[in-house]
């Protein structure tokens, strides 16, 4: 009798079109756009190299210099993109915004304020600082020599001396993840989204089967059929098109859209049954809890996944951490941040218990939301439907 | 009137998908916008910098110093885990560990490495130029001077010249971003209000008893399509009304100049063309149920593709050439034109009204294919 509901409630719920849009075709199309969007924003937030201009005629000998080294193609720092024009040329350029500044007579010029003209102002500044820390050094080398009583001063020497002291490499070790994408978070909401609207197959699934909500209901109540095998063959079965759901939209992002989700399988399938777990028990409980209409109960679901979806991060990556910095329970109790935050702890952590400790909420969420259902769904007695 | 009736009656029943799409736009619209209010002064970007200091020498208290000049140190946790978070969504850029005992190390002359972590980002190489910079002179002085105040004022007075700046623009910026944000966001809103309200509206009409029982009505069935088209007009203008209305309360500055005027203009040709896809989507859709399917899909689709979530600029270059085909493309495109425009002259404005006339075009081509569909469609019935 299981298997035979069972394949009834599967094929009720593969044959309602609306439902499989929202929850196979939608997540794949609003992946699809957020990777068309989103695909350049790392790549341009990188430094680049800069376009300026050098206007004029007197330009200081070692300032140009400075200058064409980090213009040099060769150069692994190449900085700047420079181009030695006259005054109008650059104020032409400047309007056209073909150069994001230009330097004249010590003066640099630009349209606005931003970044990369704070950058180009950060780099006159240090080659001014040093042709003037040069020079000084230069004179102290010399005098110091002088005081030694060395007359036949060797200036290449010194010269030598200078550029080294004027050159040494600071030391940094740079210790941060190399994982730090953090468009990836979008692609995480997603994959939340996409198991929490596993509760509209669950929730249609139970409508189906229940007696205030369908004639199929009643007639199915009235029959032999025990409750148990029902419930559970139609909650069966919504899982099962959930997680055929989930794995085509896994292999679409992964294959397709390249969606990094830590190096992982076994962790990567356990959250996602934990997460569609939580998706089909929201489901049960909004379809036993609220008394209302399907339609209104599909509302809800939307309503909320969506909300949780923002508090995420879906509709911007800043929001997750806004909520998880000052209100850390806010997203603790939020079961699309649990999934979120477990994908983001396997891509960006090397250790495994912040993961864990999202899989294991995921898990008391569900319980405890099927553990109210049960006891909501025992012994219902209708006077008059 | 009774037609009208009907219109405002289906309209109050969904009156929630509205406002839903009105909250958005409001919440969106209002809260992520920049506070970057430059003017005719050059201001430096201040890149968001973290510093765990264990040392407690005045060497590390100047660098710390330093960096409180040139960019925004940032308060985090005092724990690893909340560093990393902070990294890993942009809250901080650049993060440097100066170790304990790093002052009386530094002034003994000893090559002292510091831990660091960064963003691959303009921020992030930005705020390593600083610290180089930093370490660099003080490197360079500390072989010459041993006495640690006078090392601390030379490194301070080399550090302090600067290049002057001057700025060009005399636009303002700032509150011009946020207008064509706020705008910009406005289309995302707009059509989704427009396309499910006008297509639910031709749903209930066109439903075969009802267009029955309307064809064989008293009224005339030219006069009900008209009443019809004009509720739909009337709503669409009332609602581009208040946005604009919302939109003085945002930037005002920008409102009442030239610029709220072209924006105002902009939005309006880009309200008559969401009025035509929407007749036409209407036409085409026969399921009540995926009205709310098909308005996510224009209204994200054309949003993502346009540069209405994500700036133009970040957009990779396929994307905009399949985003051509869609009027929003020319209307983000108009708000841009529009916030870079410093004088008025037919010149410059050229280009924008360029993109007016192909929004126009939109419109008619919409209004052909809604024709030819309608026709079709009669023919069945």
């Amino acid at each position: 009798m299981f298997l035979h509901n069972f394949i009834y409630a599967l094929k009720i719920l593969c044959k309602n079109k609306v439902l499989i849009f929202w929850t196979f075709a939608f997540p794949i199309i609003l992946g699809t756009l957020f990777n068309l969007a989103f695909s350049n924003i790392s790549n341009s937030e990188k430094l680049d190299v800069i376009d300026i201009a050098v206007a004029g005629e007197n330009i200081n000998s070692n300032f140009k210099e400075s200058i064409d080294i980090l213009s040099n193609k060769d150069n692994s720092d190449k900085l700047f993109n420079t181009k030695y024009v006259t005054l109008n040329e650059a104020k032409k350029l400047l309007d056209d915004e073909k150069i994001v500044g230009y330097i004249y007579n010590e003066k640099i010029v630009v349209k606005k304020s931003g970044i990369e003209q704070t950058i180009f102002k950060y780099v006159v500044d240090e080659i001014n600082s040093k042709i003037n820390m040069s020079s000084s050094i230069f004179q102290a080398e010399i005098s110091k020599e002088i005081e030694n009583g060395n007359y036949n001063i060797n200036y290449e020497l010194i010269n030598k001396k200078v550029n080294d002291q004027l050159n040494t490499k600071v030391s940094l070790n740079d210790t941060s993840n190399k994982n730090l994408d953090y468009v990836m978070i979008e692609f995480y909401t997603l994959i939340a989204m996409a198991c929490l609207y596993g509760s509209l197959l669950s929730m249609t699934c139970l409508n189906n089967i229940m007696p205030n909500m369908s004639n199929e209901g009643k007639r199915l109540s009235i029959s032999k059929t025990k409750k148990v095998s029902l419930i559970l063959s139609n909650l069966c079965a919504s899982y099962l098109v959930q997680l055929v759901g989930l794995l085509i939209l896994f292999t679409y992002t992964i294959f397709a859209l390249h969606v990094n989700y830590g190096s992982n399988l076994i962790y990567i399938i356990l959250l996602s049954l934990a997460g569609s777990l939580a998706g089909l028990s929201l489901g049960v409980v909004v379809s036993i809890k609220f008394k209302v209409g399907e339609n209104a109960k599909i509302g809800i679901l939307i309503g909320i996944v969506m909300f949780w979806c923002f508090l995420s991060g879906m509709m911007g990556i800043t929001m997750k951490y806004i909520v998880d910095k000052n209100i850390p329970i806010l997203n603790k109790i939020n079961p699309a941040n649990m999934i979120t935050d477990g994908f983001y702890s396997l891509y960006y952590y090397d250790t495994l218990d912040r993961y864990l400790l999202n899989v294991i909420s995921l898990i008391v969420f569900s319980l405890l939301l099927l553990v109210i259902s049960i006891l909501n769904l025992r012994r219902q007695k209708y006077d008059s439907i | 009137m009774t037609v009208f009736k009907a219109f405002l009656k289906i309209l109050n029943r969904n009156k929630g998908i509205v406002i839903m799409y009105t909250v958005i736009l409001l919440v969106f619209g209002v809260t992520n916008m920049s506070t970057n209010n430059s003017n005719n002064l050059f201001t430096a970007s201040k890149p968001s910098v973290l510093i765990v200091n264990e040392d407690n020498g005045n060497i590390s208290k100047n660098l710390v110093k330093y960096f409180n000049e040139n960019s925004e140190i940032k308060k985090i946790a005092n724990n690893e885990e909340a560093r990393n978070d902070a990294l890993f969504y942009q809250d901080v850029s650049y993060i440097i560990y100066i170790p304990k005992n790093y002052s009386s190390d530094f002034l003994s002359g000893k090559n002292i490495t510091l831990d660091i972590k960064k963003t691959d980002t303009y921020n992030g190489a930005y705020a390593e130029m600083l610290l180089n910079r930093y370490l660099n002179v003080a490197n360079i002085y500390q072989k010459s001077v041993s006495d640690e105040n006078e090392l601390i004022n030379k490194i301070n007075e080399t550090l302090k010249k600067e290049v002057k700046v001057e700025v060009t623009s005399k636009l303002n910026t700032g509150e011009l971003d946020k207008a064509s944000f706020y705008y910009n966001f406005m289309s995302y809103s707009m059509l989704a209000c427009l396309i499910y309200v006008i297509c639910l509206i031709l749903q209930v009409f066109n439903q075969d008893k009802i267009s029955k029982r309307n064809i064989i009505s008293s009224t005339n069935y030219k006069k009900s399509n008209r009443i019809l088209l004009l509720s739909n007009f009337l709503y669409s203008f009332v609602l581009w009304l208040f946005y604009f209305i919302v939109s003085m309360f945002i930037v005002p500055e920008v409102i009442f100049s030239m610029h709220g005027v072209l924006y105002l203009i902009n939005s309006f040709i880009f309200m008559i063309t969401c009025i035509t896809l929407s007749f036409l989507l209407g036409n085409l859709i026969r399921n009540k149920n995926a009205i709310s399917g098909v308005v996510n899909v224009v209204a994200l689709g054309s949003s993502f593709l346009c540069g209405v979530f994500v700036p133009v600029n970040l957009l990779p270059s396929f994307v905009l050439s399949v985003a051509h085909i869609f009027p929003t493309f020319y209307y983000v495109e108009g708000n841009t034109l529009i916030s870079s425009l410093e004088d008025f002259s037919f010149i410059n404005l050229k280009p924008l009204f360029m993109n007016f006339i192909i929004m126009i075009i939109f419109c008619i081509v919409f209004i052909i294919l809604t024709n030819i569909v309608s026709k079709k469609r009669q023919k069945i019935g």
